[in-house]
């Protein structure tokens, strides 16, 4: 059968590319090395019990049968019901270790480029699509799962058949292997021919699946739109043309393999016909026995599928190594974030200094931040105001070294952020999002993402620091209530409460606060608040703020404005200023009435 | 229903589409028959050639054509055969997945609220395909029953003795490919849901990156992926097994056969019972019987699958819309100057909603008027059915009990096209189109002109910002397409209503997604939009509920109090109670 497999031109590599990624890949497999082995010898013997087959015929029919001596015969017989056992045996060791090497290579795939995605940087997330990185981890490999299930088996069977079938047939007759050597070409050929076009008809295939599946999607989401201005008939029609559109790159390919499959058949018993004839002929002039003219017609088959099935596993091939480069792209690739070689624990406590930042998302992009500096003395709460995209999220996660600057440096307690252990760096400064994201699993679970081995005294107590025990315990399992769908059974307000816990667990010096901006279940909204008070108690907070009675308790408020902190100071000290702060202030108590 | 007649029902539905293609099948199947004749026809020539040209020392001319013959006509039919068999599944697939999309878009809103769109795709799709992998089956396993009778009935005339010998491993190969076709189906879907598994740890890994890196919980989800990552392996190598015990055996079967023909024919050979050429062929036909065989225990498995795809297509394409246009519909009155249209009228409202078993009351005895260009907006706490009303006046769900009258007309009397064209909607959640700006505020009346939808556009404030887009109004948006900011969407949503220019319009949250910052641009729209249109505005800001003519408290499914914004919030606790809560709840900067 053919493959589904297909590559765009644009995902194809050079030869350089190309043979970078397998070399890389053996030495990736080095550890199923035995696996490896076990799989080449296999493939060996099997595939000269499939000549053998044809060649103990041939035996059988010349020494035995032609000549009348039963024994011959019965040891041709015997012979072959030997290399069909032998045959078996070796295709199953053949399957299950070529998948022990296969799916091995593919975990470590698996694991090695998780590992490299988790230890990139944020900008490196930024920058990169959600759904990109999980294709890598998914389509991306997957796409290699046929090839180690059968694909290189296939590849390195049909090419030793090949080579072993032709060694073969000239040691049993040169006449007639030139005879099947008129016809190979016309099947190598049609072959090439038909892995491009198939390529390509396939390529068009997914595009339209792709279109006709968004096309089916939006009919099915929007379907209350649609009723609601009563346009169903101008989106079944639409459908409609979508869905031929499908049928349409669907019978192209359909096209393309009828006339190969048909060329193929044809090619094949034409080989056979010629062989009779000529074969005939040289029997005839005793040339050839005619065991050899039944062995050729048995054989053929091995001469020519192997050439089909080469022509077919190489869009496989090219595919899986443009999977591979991508995967070793990412593998390869350096976090801008790293550890320091000899990193220094962070102290306890201390100042978080802020010293000449400047820093910029993109290169040739406008700096975010440009010399920047603010101190944060310990136990101080800092609120960070300003317009949307004026910087203020970009300081507070530069203060928690989610980013470096690009100029300047960020210190806690006289240290370096970018000489801290990530350890003690990520118990001092923790930052808690806009929104509380939440994991699969149950809430306990959830809450030991900030700190895996916590007891559960441990968890018992930061969530009695917050008052939020009762809370959690109110759920139908307690805390180990499964959150469901990343979630959906919890609030937004409730995932928030999970995110403090967390923080609470950690128990840091500093806290970063991204204020949620809006839309918190007025349920939840006073618990938050409460959290969120004890949790500030007694430690250094930088906090994003968006509303008026986050800043007024505040020990000092920052503006940011056009990558700079443009006023500094207590809520009155800004107000007596009249700046930009005082007109904020204004507008907020004028539309948020407390 | 019991299974047996529901499983029946969903080949019903199978032989109602293959009814429609009875051409092309009949060719596909004949096609099919004539590529057999001439497979069958090269063993049987080649044994003649063998015979009578190589042993006897006869001409090898004639023989050699004959087969080439053989092969012009199997390699064309060959081809063909695929061709129709290709194409009339490919069809059914399409007309089918048409019948699906048509039938879903007409099915009443209840159902697609109680229904995921994950169900509904994946009907439309991967059960299509089982489908369509079974239809493809069913030409070419015609043609190679075909082969398989002819094959079998030429061994037996020639040697039955021999053909004993020869076919008796045969049907193992049948059933051994249906059973490994069977299991390995079962751990196939086993490794996609182990996939599915690893890729959701990857993707919440991605999304949750800020929390991950916040808390250096890098570790505790690289030990989750290895988890995956080892049940994918564990999975695919029981896969393995399954194929190491069945496919080497389903080659040994045949190759047995052939076996004993070599053994066994070859002392007839030298008994002088058979002839060479004979002995080639039997080996011929056993080795063309290995596909067939293999292939219908294949359709069988298939056909397994194809049966309970079947049945949950069916299962969607029998349910039934529950809201329907009336036998005898009743027109909506014209307008005229001395008879404004618009007049809406709830009297005695209840509805519930039915959730799993029980149903939740959301309306109980709701009763509201809005006269004809007046505008009203609907204040009340978060589930206190809002929006319920905005569905039942679209009907998309119809009340329990109770009566809604536009213009004086029950709305179940009316055509459901007539209804909704008269009510615009702009909902909370926008939802656009993949399509041209342009197309998708012309929405609701495709073939209006140009300057009709700049004029909506420059009332709903969205002008200035499609002129900014890369391609103007022609811009393609929606989920593959440019994305806009919650704003900007919202502003074409309230453009595609102004072009429906409906008798009503309804705002459903419309402002929610607005920049507050933004938001007195857009309230200056829906002015100008409301001005002598009758409007029901469900909204939580203060500046959009102040729009409205009159305000009507929602509480408890039933309207409790109305009056004008200002004498509410002097007078009425609960109204004050409802507004305090989504201001705290909703404080922005």
């Amino acid at each position: 059968m053919w493959s589904d497999s297909a590559i765009s031109e644009e995902d194809k590599l050079n030869r350089t590319q190309t043979q970078a990624v397998l070399r890389r890949s053996l030495r990736m497999a080095k550890p199923f090395r035995r696996s490896v082995a076990a799989v080449f010898l296999f493939v060996m013997v099997s595939v000269i019990c499939t000549l053998a087959g044809p060649l103990l015929v041939r035996y059988g029919i010349d020494s035995g049968i032609r000549k009348n001596n039963s024994r011959t015969l019965n040891i041709a017989v015997g012979g072959y019901a030997c290399v069909a056992l032998l045959s078996y045996v070796v295709s199953r060791g053949q399957i299950i270790s070529v998948n022990i090497a296969g799916e091995g290579f593919l975990r470590l795939l698996r694991l090695r480029v998780f590992d490299k995605i988790q230890k990139q940087s944020m900008s490196f997330f930024d920058r990169e699509k959600a759904g990109v990185l999980v294709s890598r981890m998914t389509a991306d490999i997957e796409s290699m799962a046929e090839l180690v299930q059968w694909g290189l088996l296939g590849f390195m069977a049909a090419f030793l058949l090949l080579v072993l079938a032709l060694v073969l047939l000239f040691a049993l007759s040169w006449q007639l292997t030139l005879v099947a050597l008129l016809v190979l070409p016309i099947l190598v050929i049609a072959s090439v021919k038909f892995q491009r076009d198939s390529n390509k008809a396939y390529l068009e295939i997914r595009e339209k699946v792709g279109s006709n599946l968004s096309a089916l999607q939006e009919g099915i989401t929007g379907v209350r739109v649609i009723q609601a201005y009563a346009r169903e008939g101008e989106q079944i029609r639409r459908f409609e043309e979508s869905n031929q559109d499908l049928f349409r790159s669907h019978m192209h390919s359909v096209r393309v393999t009828t006339w190969y499959f048909g060329l193929v058949e044809f090619s094949g018993i034409a080989a056979s016909a010629l062989m009779v004839g000529i074969g005939g002929w040289l029997v005839h002039r005793q040339d050839v026995s005619l065991g050899t003219v039944v062995a050729f017609v048995l054989l053929l088959a091995n001469l020519f599928d192997p050439v089909q099935q080469l022509s077919q596993l190489y869009n496989t091939l090219q595919s899986a190594t443009a999977a591979l480069h991508k995967l070793f792209t990412i593998i390869d690739a350096v976090p801008d974030v790293g550890e320091a070689p000899a990193p220094i624990e962070l102290p306890r406590d201390g100042d978080l200094v802020v010293d000449s930042v400047t820093f910029t998302y993109e290169a040739g992009t406008r700096p975010a931040l440009q010399d920047v500096s603010i101190t944060v003395t310990a136990g101080q709460r800092l609120a960070l105001v300003g317009p949307t995209g004026a910087g203020k999220s970009t300081l507070a996660k530069l203060m928690a070294r989610l980013y470096d600057p690009d100029i300047g440096i960020v210190t806690f307690g006289g240290v370096d952020l970018r000489q801290a252990s990530f350890v003690s760096l990520r118990d001092r400064i923790v930052v808690i999002p806009q929104e509380g994201f939440l994991f699969d699993g149950t809430i306990r679970e959830n809450l030991l993402i900030a700190k895996p081995n916590a007891t559960d005294a441990q968890i018992i107590e930061a969530l009695t620091n917050l008052q939020l025990l009762e809370r959690f315990e109110a759920f139908p399992e307690g805390l180990n209530t499964e959150v469901q769908e990343r979630g959906t059974r919890l609030s937004a307000g409730e995932r928030q409460l999970v995110a403090l816990s967390r923080a609470a667990l950690i128990d840091p010096a500093v806290l970063v606060l991204d204020e949620a901006t809006s839309n918190l279940d007025p349920g939840t909204e006073h618990d938050i608040e409460r959290a969120l008070e004890k949790l500030m108690q007694g430690r250094t907070v930088v906090v994003v703020a968006h509303r008026l009675s986050t800043v007024r308790r505040a020990d000092r408020i920052a503006v940011v404005s056009d990558a700079q902190v443009t006023e500094f100071g207590t809520h009155d000290e800004l107000i007596s200023l009249g700046g930009h702060y005082s007109v904020l202030a204004a507008t907020w108590a004028q539309s948020q009435p407390q | 229903m019991n299974d047996d007649a529901t499983t029946k029902e969903g080949w019903r539905l199978l032989r109602a589409t293959l009814k429609q293609q009875k051409r092309g099948l009949t060719a596909g199947i004949a096609v099919g028959l004539l590529w057999t004749i001439g497979k069958i026809a090269v063993p049987q020539l080649t044994r003649f050639a063998i015979d009578r040209g190589i042993e006897r020392g006869g001409s090898l001319l004639s023989w050699t054509l004959l087969i080439l013959a053989a092969a012009v006509i199997a390699g064309f039919f060959s081809g063909f055969r695929r061709f129709f068999a290709f194409r009339e599944s490919r069809l059914t697939e399409t007309i089918l997945r048409e019948k699906l999309f048509a039938h879903l878009q007409g099915l009443h809103v209840g159902f697609h609220d109680r229904t995921q769109t994950g169900q509904l795709m994946s009907r439309a799709s991967s059960d299509l395909q089982q489908i369509q992998g079974f239809v493809v089956m069913i030409p070419i396993t015609i043609s190679n029953v075909g082969m398989i009778i002819g094959a079998v009935i030429i061994l037996i005339a020639t040697d039955p003795v021999l053909a004993i010998f020869a076919l008796t491993p045969l049907p193992f190969v049948n059933i051994a490919f249906r059973r490994f076709s069977d299991r390995i189906h079962e751990t196939v879907l086993k490794v996609q849901q182990e996939q599915a598994q690893l890729a959701n740890v990857v993707e919440e890994t991605v999304s949750g990156v800020r929390v991950i890196k916040g808390f250096g919980a890098e570790l505790v989800q690289a030990r989750k992926l290895q988890k995956e990552a080892d049940d994918i392996q564990a999975v695919s190598l029981q896969a393995s097994r399954i194929r190491s015990r069945f496919l080497p055996a389903i080659d040994l079967l045949p190759t047995l056969g052939l076996i004993a023909v070599l053994g066994v024919g070859g002392h007839r050979v030298m008994n002088g019972d058979m002839s060479v050429g004979e002995l080639v062929a039997f080996n011929a036909y056993l080795t063309l019987l290995v596909w067939p065989l293999r292939n219908i225990g294949m359709t069988v498995a298939m056909g397994q699958r194809a049966a309970s795809a079947l049945l949950r297509v069916h299962e969607i394409l029998s349910e039934e819309s529950i809201i329907t246009d009336p036998k005898s519909p009743v027109v909506l009155p014209k307008p005229a100057l001395a008879q404004p249209v618009g007049a809406v009228s709830f009297k005695d409202v209840s509805f519930s909603y039915e959730v799993g078993h029980t149903d939740v009351r959301v309306l109980g005895g709701l009763t509201l008027d809005i006269a004809p260009g007046e505008s009203l907006a609907i204040v009340g706490a978060t589930g206190s059915g809002k929006s319920t009303i905005t569905r039942l006046l679209l009907r998309f769900y119809d009340p329990q009990s109770g009566l809604i009258t536009l213009d004086g007309v029950d709305l179940r009397a009316l055509r459901l096209r007539d209804l909704r064209s008269s009510i615009g909607v702009v909902f909370e959640d926008t939802l656009l189109f993949h399509d041209t700006v342009s197309a998708n505020i012309a929405f609701a009346k495709p073939d209006v002109d140009f300057s009709v939808v700049q004029n909506a556009a420059k009332l709903a404030s969205a002008h200035e910002f499609i002129r900014q887009l890369p391609d103007g109004y022609d811009t393609l948006i929606g989920e593959r397409g440019y994305s806009l900011s919650g704003g900007q969407r919202q502003r074409i949503a309230i453009a595609r209503a102004i072009v429906a220019d409906p008798r009503v319009l309804v705002l459903d949250d419309a402002t929610s997604a607005v920049d507050p910052t933004k938001e007195h641009e857009i309230r200056d729209a829906l002015a100008t939009v409301m001005r002598g249109r009758t409007t029901l505005v469900i909204a939580h800001r203060p500046a959009t509920i102040e729009l409205a003519d009159r305000v009507a408290l929602l509480d408890d499914g039933k309207i409790v109090a109305t009056g004008t914004h200002v004498e509410m919030l002097a007078s009425n606790d609960r109204y004050q109670e409802v507004l305090a809560s989504w201001s705290v709840a909703k404080e922005e900067s």
